[in-house]
Formats: C-alpha cells, structure tokens, sequence
C-alpha cells in the first residue's frame, strides 16, 4: 500500500537520506529502528511530504505521492503523530481531536468522539482541559487520538514511547496492538526495541541514513551483529 | 455630565474604528508572523472605494457592504504575488515589502481622487441625532458603536466556537502540525489575510463619515492600532478588543480635557502597560529566540583590497565636485548626509539585528538642538551639532532602555511608537519647535572659515563627516564590541551563554547608532537651513529602512549605496513624473523580493562565487 523507493533527503546542502527503500502491506505494522541521527524521523518526515525527496519515488495505493503537501497527504489518509506530539496548547482537549476530524467510510470501523473515548478513558476525563495542561502520556495519547479522528488507512508514529513512564509505554503498546488488530497498517519510529517487537511484523534499522537491516522480528531478534552493531546503546 | 458622556461615546466610536484595523492586524500577525505596514492602506481604500460604489449608487449601505470585497481581493492577490514566497525569509523582508507597497497605495489614492479632503455623509436614515436620557447624540455614531460591538462578538464566536476558528487557532498554535493533520496551511493564510485587510476596509468606510478622507489617513490609523496592538498583546483578539477602546477613550479625554498633551497621553498609556507587562495586557510572553534575522552577510576584515579600492572611492569622491554645477553638488552633500543616517540604522539593524522603524527620532533631535539652540540661545551651529550629538545619545539611551527589552517585532513596534512621541513633541510644542511650519536656522556657520554657502565647501564639510563616521563605525566593527554585536544578531542565546551581558550590549548598539543619527540630523539642518516635524514623521523612518536595506544591511558600504541610488531616483524620478511614489515603491517592492540583501550583498555574493570558483 506504500512503497518507498530509494529516496534520498537533504536539509539544506546536507545529504541526509542515501537511497533508503522500505514498503507497507495493508494492516502490518513497519518499525523504522536505529540510533539519534540515523534518519529515522528524516524518512517519516520526507514520507508525510514535510522533506521533498530528491530524487526517489513514494506511491501510495498506486498513486505517485512525492511532492504532494502534507495537507494533501493527510487528506489521503496519512495520520501523522510526530515526535514532539505537536499538541495545540490554547485548544481543549476535544478540540484537538475535532478540529481537523474527516469522517471515515461509515461501519464500525470509523473513528468518532465516543470510541475514541473507550480506547482512551483518560481523555474523556480531561475534554475541556486546554492542551497544555495535558501530562506527557495524556499528550501522547492525544496525538495518537487525534490522528486517529482523520480515519486514517496508514498511522505514522515518530517514537510515541520517548520520555514516558513504563506503564504508560505499555498502554501504548497495547493500543497499537489492537490497532493492528483492527487492520490499520502502521509505521512506528522507534528506539525502544522491546515494544518495536511487541508490535512490529517487519522492521528496518537505519544507519547514517541508510536502511543497513530488513527482516522480521524473529530474524532481527536472531541477528546479534545488527543488534549490537546498531541497536545497543 | 453631558460632555463627558458625548466624549466616552466619541471615545467608543474611534476605539471601535481602531479595533476594525486591530483584530486584522492581530489575528494576521498571530497566524503569519507578518506585521503589514499596508494594513493603513487598506483602511484608505475600504474608505475611498466606498466613496466611488457611493456615488456610482447612491447607497450607503451598498458601499459599506461592498467596498470591502475588492479591497479584501486585492489584500489576497498581494499576499499570493508577493508575502508568499517571503515567508522562508525574516520579519524584515516582509515589513519592507508591505511599507513599499504603501508607497503605491498612496500614489494610487492621490492620482485617482487627489490630494483635497473628501467627505461622505452618513446615511439618509442615521443623519440625525438621538436623544437619549443622558442627551442627544449623533445618530451615525451610536450605530457605530453598537455595530463595532456586534463585529467583535461575530468575530470571538467565530474564533473560540467554530470548527474554522478552531483551525486558525491551530494554526497560530503550530502551523506545521495542523498541516500534517490536514491543513491547508497556505489557504488559511491567504483567507485570514484577505479578512483581515476587510475589516480594514470596513472600517475606513465607517470611518469616513466622521473622519472625511484625505490622503494619509492611512498613518493616522496605523500607528494607534499598532499602539493597541503592543498594548493588547500581539496576536490576541481579546487584547484587541481591550486595547483599542482603553485607546479610543484615553486619546478622545485627552483632547478634550488636556489639549497641550493629549497627543503623549496614548503614548504614555502604552509605557504604563509595557513597563508592568512586556508583552501586552492579554499577550503570550515574546521569545526573542523565534525572531530570525533575515540579514546574514557577513563582514569581513577589510584586506588590502578593499583598502585599495576604499582609498580609490575617496580620491575620485574627491575629484568629482570639480566636475559638476552647483546642484548635483548640493544633492550628493545631501547623500552623504543621509548615508550618515543610514549607516547608523545600519549599525543598529545590520549589524545588531534590531529593526527600528523609529530612528528619525534621533535624527530630529539632532537637527532640532542645532534650530532650537541656534535661534534661542545664539549659539554657534557647530556646537549645537555636538550638542545635539549628545541629546541624541542620551534620548537613545532612554527610548533604548524600553526597547532593548523587546527584540524582532515588539521592537519594531516600540521604536515606532517612541518616534511618533518625539514627532508629536516637535509638532506640538510650537512655541520652541515651530511646528509643522519648522525653524528657519539663524546663521550658516563657516568650515574652517570657508561659508557653506558655497556649494563645494558643503560638499567637502558633509564628504569629510561621511569618511569620518565610515572610518569610525568600520574600527568599530573590526573590534571586539562590532564582533559582539554580530553575534547578538547570530544568536542572542549563545551569546548569553558565553557571558555576554546581551541587553547592555544591545542598549549601546542603540546609544551609537543614535548619537550618529543625531550627527547627521544636526548636519542636515544646517545643510537644509531649515528643519519642520515632517522630517521626523514616522515614514521618514521607513525612507531610511528602505535606504539601507535597498543597498545591502549588514554591510557599510550597502547603506551609502542605497541612500544614493533613492535619492538619486527621488530626484530624479520626480522631476519627470508624478508618480514617483509608485515608481519607487515598485523598484524597492522589487529589490525586496529579488535582491534578498540588498544590492551590494548581491554583488558580493556574486563575487565570492566567483572567488569560490
């Protein structure tokens, strides 16, 4: 359904991305792993159309997406949750999740107030609290939330365990895993490896901006060298 | 009883007119980022295409509906040509490109509807006055009112309760996450562009009523809705809304009760507000830190080179009075005059990375102590330009101290408003300063005995002044404190963090560049032998920004070039057609959005690539 095709990045004069590759089947879950700077969040970055890749190509659904705006993308059915969460702190909390809510194609499967409610409690309860008056873990879960609210067929998330208390780590995971349940395909960002392999059906490790591992939890789990090489700290 | 209620309600009225001009400027910068210096154009057209849709139709109510749609259509096209592809660049590219257009609009309104006042009445139905229990009261007026209260309901229930209001709120809160989650980023720009140039409009139609039209009604709103602006806190509609009726009314009290200091009481009213709250009554706290300055030339020690070819320039700056008449001599004195005055706004915007939009006010001081001093005291011109020198450095050091609190906007804002402080001084305190009918300089001194009557020894006098403050503010720079300053404009933070005392350093830039503002002032008056409050207004302010930036900020020799390619061009311009306003705001519109930098830092970039090949 997406299918990135060595795209290479840059941020200004400096060549961040050299050729990286990677696709996504309907309703896996994709994790992008590596070390600070290895170009993970540069990839999701190029992939929501925030970086233009040049040259390389992304089709999604079939469709020639590089260059399309990040708007644009969103109103494909991107749903983009990114590292710093990107909470708006002057809109309460329901604002947040309506303001730029689509409706989904109907069924039980479309995301609405009340069931985004359900999946989190924690949100219910603070609807009229502003933005910025939100924990770390009730952002985190905002953002997902709100992303979410665009009926998304694709969820990109940039680190959603960073910074939080292992509990609330856990309670993310557990809402990824019944996302994946529900059939939405994902890409998640990740350095916390055990919940990369608590959800992930595939995983890339980058290195300087290269893809320099693919394979499945089962083989990366095998593979001491890219483990050590690349993942340890 | 009666008079003081008939004031509150004339203060309602213009606090209501302001905030017409307020919320589009506020909700503009909240979103944007962008200060329009156009917002006051805007304001004159709603007022004067009013007019036309009037007397085409007959109907009031018709031109007060409709005036503000082409006005709105035009704010958009000049956001889409022009703003657009400034937003990667700083605040400073896009004030500049917004005071050009100025120009035009201005030019536009004088050659389509002339020069002369114009009225438009009321309507039929509103022509009356009321009588309500307090008194009688004009009709027009109390509609007014209540029609301003009932726009500023629309427009929170329109921000706080809808899903669109949501969305600019978003926007203003992180533009670059609304986009990813489905906003039309560049859209919603133009439309909150094009709504806030449409209050303008309405309320120059509105306005005109009871102000009349006239060519520069457009400064006359822009600087109180800035003043509100700074007062209410940038980018709040609430602050808006406070800010221009605490103005409307302390403005309308003060001329009716306090004649002599009506103009200072707003002014003073802004200090009260920003000395106990920076950033305004509703305001977010400013961060320096997001304010990027757009001027990265850099300055480079002078090699042999530039020694070679500044000694060349000199020699043939030299030679050239003895090839030209008596008037191209007066006109490159008068050059190098404003290059002074360039050069120390260049010293301040280039180098420190403060934009002032206020520095005329150091200039008038300058020439004022040389008038004032002359005709009261006697006293030599000569030491009325060292006196106004040091006036000069300690008004700046004043003004400075508020400003230098401030960085980017606010600044700008400050600076602004200050200047206009000292211009209604000098136009108000007719008995020392003359007015607007200025101070006639009693005695032309002589240079080293020579009269400056004569053409070439002015030309020497100003020359020897400009290679003196070149050669002062180049050591300057060359040494440690210019490297300072530099770095404040690089990165204030850091500079910090490496123990510089940034807002003492900032305050000096602002001493200097005023004390060599006032040098040039002082040299002006006796250059000009004349000097009126229309050499202070705050668009003088803006001939020296464009001045400087047309010829390259952040370079000395920038600034010199640019003040004499405008002169050249106002001299010359003008004296083939009238519409050498136009003609100057589209070369300078033009310049901003190709020459980022500046002629000559185009040229040097040109010539490091072709060093660097």
């Amino acid at each position: 359904m997406l299918e990135v095709d060595a795209i290479n990045a840059y941020y200004g004069d400096s060549h961040i991305l050299h050729g990286v590759s990677l696709s996504v089947r309907p309703g896996e879950v994709v994790c992008l792993l590596g070390r600070n700077g290895a170009g993970k969040t540069t990839t999701i970055l190029t992939i929501m159309g925030y970086l233009q890749p040049r040259p390389g190509r992304i089709r999604y659904k079939g469709r020639d997406i590089a260059g399309l705006p990040p708007y644009a993308l969103a109103r494909l059915g991107f749903g983009f949750v990114p590292q710093e969460r990107g909470i708006f702190p002057s809109l309460t909390v329901r604002e947040n999740l309506t303001v730029f809510a689509r409706t989904g194609r109907g069924g039980a499967g479309s995301w609405t107030l009340p069931r985004i409610f359900e999946l989190f409690p924690a949100l219910q309860a603070r609807q009229r609290n502003l933005g910025f008056q939100l924990s770390g873990g009730e952002q985190q879960m905002l953002s997902i939330a709100r992303a979410l609210m665009l009926n998304p067929s694709l969820l990109l998330l940039d680190e959603p365990s960073e910074g939080l208390a292992p509990i609330i780590v856990q309670q993310i995971i557990e809402v990824l895993l019944r996302l994946k349940r529900e059939g939405l395909a994902i890409v998640l960002v990740e350095q916390n490896l055990s919940a990369a392999f608590a959800v992930g059906d595939r995983h890339h490790v980058m290195n300087k901006g290269e893809i320099c591992f693919s394979g499945s939890t089962a083989q990366l789990e095998r593979d001491d060298f890219v483990l050590r090489e690349y993942l340890s700290v | 009883m009666e008079l003081f209620v008939a004031q509150l309600l004339n203060g309602l009225v213009y606090g209501v007119l302001l905030f017409l001009m307020a919320a589009g400027l506020s909700l503009i910068f909240g979103l944007m980022n962008v200060v329009s210096l156009a917002h006051g154009s805007f304001f004159m057209l709603g007022a004067y295409l009013g007019l036309a849709i009037f007397k085409a139709t007959g109907s009031f109510w018709l031109a007060f509906v409709l005036a503000p749609i082409p006005v709105a259509g035009i704010g958009i096209v000049m956001e889409l040509l022009f703003l657009r592809p400034l937003y990667r660049r700083g605040h400073m590219d896009q004030v500049l490109l917004t005071f050009g257009f100025t120009f035009v609009f201005l030019d536009l309104v004088q050659t389509i509807w002339g020069r002369a006042v114009l009225h438009l009445w009321a309507p039929a139905g509103l022509h009356g006055i009321v009588h309500i229990g307090l008194g009688v009261f004009s009709a027009y007026r109390l509609f007014l009112i209540g029609f301003g209260f009932a726009i500023a309901l629309v427009l929170w229930l329109l921000l706080e309760r809808s899903r669109i209001g949501a969305m600019v709120r978003a926007g203003v809160d992180n533009a670059i996450m609304a986009a990813g989650l489905g906003a039309n980023i560049p859209a919603l720009f133009s439309g909150i562009f094009g709504f806030g140039v449409a209050l303008a409009a309405l309320g120059g139609i509105a306005a005109a009523p009871i102000l009349g039209l006239y060519p520069g009604m457009d400064s006359e709103i822009l600087i109180p809705a800035f003043i509100v602006i700074v007062i209410g806190g940038m980018g709040s509609l609430r602050g808006a809304f406070v800010g221009s009726l605490l103005i409307g009314i302390v403005d309308t009290f003060g001329k009716a009760y306090f004649q002599g200091v009506a103009l200072f009481l707003i002014y003073l009213a802004m200090l009260a507000v920003l000395l106990v709250r920076p950033q305004g009554l509703f305001g977010i706290k400013y961060s320096d830190a997001s304010v990027a300055p757009a001027v990265t030339t850099t300055s480079r020690p002078a090699s042999l080179q530039t020694r070679t070819s500044e000694l060349g320039v000199l020699v043939a700056l030299l030679i050239l009075p003895f090839l030209m008449g008596d008037y191209p001599r007066a006109l490159v004195s008068e050059i190098f005059i404003f290059a002074i005055f360039a050069m120390s706004l260049d010293l301040l915007l280039g180098f420190t990375g403060l934009m002032s939009l206020g520095h005329a006010a150091f200039f008038g001081l300058g020439a004022y102590a040389v008038a004032i001093l002359g005709t009261q005291f006697e006293l030599n011109a000569w030491l009325g330009v060292a006196a106004g020198v040091a006036i000069a450095a300690c008004g700046a050091a004043l003004i400075g101290f508020f400003c230098v609190r401030t960085g980017g906007i606010p600044f700008l804002m400050l600076t602004l408003a200050f200047s206009q402080l000292v211009f209604s001084v000098a136009l108000k305190w007719r008995d020392v300063t003359g007015g607007s009918d200025g101070l006639t300089i009693a005695e032309q001194p002589s240079f080293f005995g020579f009269s400056l009557s004569r053409s070439l020894v002015m030309y020497f006098m100003t020359l020897s002044f400009f290679a003196l403050t070149y050669w002062v503010l180049r050591r300057l720079l060359n040494a440690p404190l210019g490297h300072a300053f530099v770095g404040i404009r690089e990165n204030e933070q850091r500079m910090m963090a490496v123990g510089y005392p940034t807002r003492a350093y900032k305050l000096l830039s602002f001493t200097i560049a005023g004390a060599i503002a006032g040098l040039a002032g002082g040299l002006y008056a006796i250059f000009n032998g004349f000097i009126s409050s229309d050499a202070i207004y705050w668009t003088a302010s803006g001939d020296i920004l464009i001045m400087t930036m047309l010829g390259g900020a952040g370079t000395l020799v920038g600034p010199a070039i640019g003040t004499a390619l405008f002169l050249l061009m106002k001299n010359v311009v003008s004296s083939y057609s009238e519409h050498w306003l136009s003609i100057i705001g589209a070369i300078f519109i033009c310049c901003v959005m190709f020459f980022s930098g500046g002629l000559w830092g185009a040229a040097q970039k040109l010539q490091w690539r072709r060093v660097a090949k």
